[in-house]
């Protein structure tokens, strides 16, 4: 059985893409247009989690098994917990980096179509289902904790350059976005941490041995070590200089090397 | 009913002609209250402030324009010959669009700036206390604080600062967000530099130090912001637990080096230090800039930024300029609806006692009909009365801004239709 994209779907893409154009568009308009932004981008959310809803219900287990769910889930989770911060900060800044990626983690949803995995004794495990969501939630969290790294670098250049642009009117004070990123990277590693360690378990459990060498894991591995790092250097207050950068955008491709594994086992 | 204002402005007058009409707060009240009881004036009001006085009147006809002017001539103790070399007069459209940028503060000598809102309240509010507003006026007012509220909230006008000391205030929410529990060290005695301490104690920072060359000055400063004195030998010791410093001093060498600078950083777990340098010659040494954590602004910088800002504010102006446009048209238009209601009434009673006393002679003629039939007739003649008001009701309502205009069009469409004056 496979789970087709259907109207709900490509009506939420048609927000999230319009939402993002528009986001983009106000950095050249009046700052007004974000507001008609978000509003896109949480009609599309509102579609999406129709969306997942009927895969919950026609499938009867969360809807993170194959590589079209677990993205469309990190998407929803990520805009979820973008728009819990909007109300919290008012940052709007974020939609230049979040936008794009619910966008895009969406529309492999739409292009790439995988059966669903069935009703197997793998999904009824509990140690299984926890491993999903975790690593899902800490894969989210961690988005948003590099989103908000990068609008700290750019604050940071910002008040250096002494030059402040458009752009840097938008993005929140250096303080908040520092918090929520560091905040967010520490809370998604924990959480992405007890994911993987349910991995390691459940694989045991099945085959008897910890890890299989796939790209799913090599690329879960090296994700977490490179944000073990980038949570070692913003410890060390140093989240401000180029290194941390190439960390973070490693720890970025290793993560969605270790989604695209999902696929392609 | 027309409406209009007399004034004069930073534009219009020098200084000496707005100080002899300005009014003060207390007086407000009283000065409405004579402006009111002018002959032939239905409302007024008065918004004085150090950069404009003008008095808005409602009034039964245009000539009261001259009695406002002689009125204002007497107020200011000059010939009104003299004063009219200053005065502005603008009348019913004019006002309102005039009354609406004023709020905005796009009519301000320094464009968005936000006490000019504030100021228009409190005169609406000093003249309905007295009474003196009639209905065009209170609506009039009304509007203007709403469209004040509209242009700020929709365009950001005002968010930005255009002066030294609020840019320096600007920065230090931009790097710590909330200002609330920080502390602030103040270096010297420099006008600048405690101006912009005012500002930040403004924001309920949580402690100011001022560290002077003359002790005494210090406390007499530390008194003023409610902080804490500190010798100048010893301000070093402070710089790791301060979050901004501002440096004043007359000194004509840097006060503040690099080493200082990285010690305090390190011992305050890298927490981010603010440096505001007001002094020339400069007294924080420019090297700073570079260490990780710190960010210093000199004077040149923080204009810099206020130069932006206020280039940013007048892009925002042509924006605040066409909300403004629109919002007069609307009202104009709400206006002219409203003045035309009675009218327009009146006409719908005339054309409904014709039809129905038409319909019943014809009736009686005609004899017995069905409930269906009747109906039928009594859609048509409505419909019928309906499509002959159209057009007169559409220009009662759309006439033009000029109240002689709009009473010469009733005055017509009543004589056609027979409606008695």
């Amino acid at each position: 059985m496979t789970i087709s994209p259907n109207v709900t779907l490509y009506a939420a893409l048609f927000f999230y893409a319009a939402g993002t154009l528009i986001a983009f568009a106000s950095l050249f308009l009046k700052e007004k247009q974000l507001g008609m932004g978000l509003g896109s981008m949480i009609a599309g959310f509102v579609l999406h989690t129709v969306w997942i809803g009927t895969i919950c219900t026609k499938t009867g287990h969360p809807p993170i098994t194959n590589l079209p769910e677990a993205l469309s889930f990190v998407a929803w989770t990520i805009f979820l917990i973008v728009l819990i911060l909007f109300f919290r900060y008012r940052v709007h800044a974020a939609s230049f980096f979040v936008y794009p990626l619910v966008l895009l983690l969406l529309t492999i949803t739409a292009v790439v179509r995988e059966p669903f995995a069935p009703r197997n004794d793998a999904l009824r495990s509990h140690i299984f289902t926890a491993h999903l969501l975790l690593t899902t939630l800490g894969v989210a969290s961690l988005m948003i904790g590099l989103a908000f790294g990068v609008l700290a670098f750019l604050q940071d250049r910002s008040l250096k350059s002494k030059r402040p642009g458009r752009l840097w009117q938008w993005i929140p004070s250096l303080n908040v976005c520092k918090v929520v990123s560091y905040r967010a990277l520490a809370i998604g590693f924990s959480i992405y941490t007890l994911g993987l360690l349910a991995g390691v378990m459940w694989s045991y459990r099945t085959t008897a041995e910890l890890m299989e060498l796939r790209t799913k894991q090599i690329g879960a591995v090296v994700a977490w070590v490179l944000f073990a790092a980038l949570l070692q250097a913003y410890i060390q207050g140093m989240y401000r200089n180029r290194r941390t950068m190439f960390i973070s955008a490693g720890a970025f491709v290793a993560t969605v090397v270790a989604m695209l594994g999902i696929h392609h086992g | 009913m027309p409406l209009l204002l007399v004034g004069v402005n930073h534009r219009t007058a020098p200084l000496d002609v707005r100080e002899r009409l300005s009014v003060s707060e207390a007086k407000l009240p009283e000065i409405v209250q004579s402006l009111t009881r002018l002959p032939g004036v239905n409302g007024a009001s008065v918004i004085s402030t150090c950069n404009r006085v003008e008095a808005i009147v409602s009034s039964q006809n245009e000539d009261s324009v001259e009695i406002v002017v002689d009125w204002m001539s007497e107020r200011a103790g000059t010939a009104r010959t003299e004063l009219e070399k200053h005065l502005y007069l603008l009348r019913h459209g004019d006002v309102v669009k005039h009354l609406f940028r004023v709020a905005s503060g796009l009519d301000s000598m320094i464009i968005g700036e936000p006490q000019i809102a504030g100021q228009v309240k409190s005169a609406f509010q000093s003249s309905q206390e007295t009474g003196s507003l009639d209905s065009l006026l209170q609506q009039v007012y009304e509007q203007t604080l709403r469209v004040a509220k509209k242009v700020r909230t929709d365009t950001g006008i005002g968010e930005h600062p255009v002066s030294v000391p609020f840019a320096a205030v600007e920065l230090a929410k931009k790097i710590f967000g909330n200002l609330a529990g920080l502390r602030v060290l103040l270096l010297g005695a420099g006008e600048m530099g405690e101006l912009t301490a005012e500002h930040l104690a403004a924001q309920n920072v949580q402690q100011i130090f001022v560290a002077n060359k003359t002790f005494e000055r210090a406390v007499e400063l530390a008194r003023r912001f409610n902080g804490e004195a500190v010798q100048f030998s010893a301000f070093e010791d402070q710089l790791a637990q301060c979050d901004i410093v501002i440096a004043s001093t007359a000194a004509p060498h840097f006060v503040i080096e690099p080493q200082q600078i990285k010690a305090a950083i390190g011992s305050r777990k890298r927490r981010n230090l603010f440096l505001i340098d007001l002094s020339v010659p400069r007294n924080i040494h420019p090297d700073i800039a570079q260490i990780d954590g710190a960010y210093l602004y000199n004077i040149d910088d923080l204009q810099h930024v206020a130069d932006a800002n206020l280039e940013l504010r007048q892009q925002k102006a042509g924006e605040a300029e066409e909300i403004v446009i629109r919002e007069v048209e609307m009202f104009r238009k709400r206006l002219v609806a409203q003045d035309a209601v009675p009218t327009i009434v009146e006409l719908q009673e005339r054309l409904e006692a014709i039809r129905t006393a038409e319909l019943e002679k014809c009736l009686r003629k005609v004899g017995p009909i069905t409930a269906e039939q009747r109906a039928a007739i009594e859609q048509l003649t409505t419909q019928m009365v309906n499509k002959i008001l159209h057009y007169p009701i559409l220009h009662l309502k759309e006439s033009g801004d000029e109240p002689h205009e709009r009473e010469s069009l009733r005055r017509t469409i009543r004589r056609i239709f027979g409606i008695s004056s």
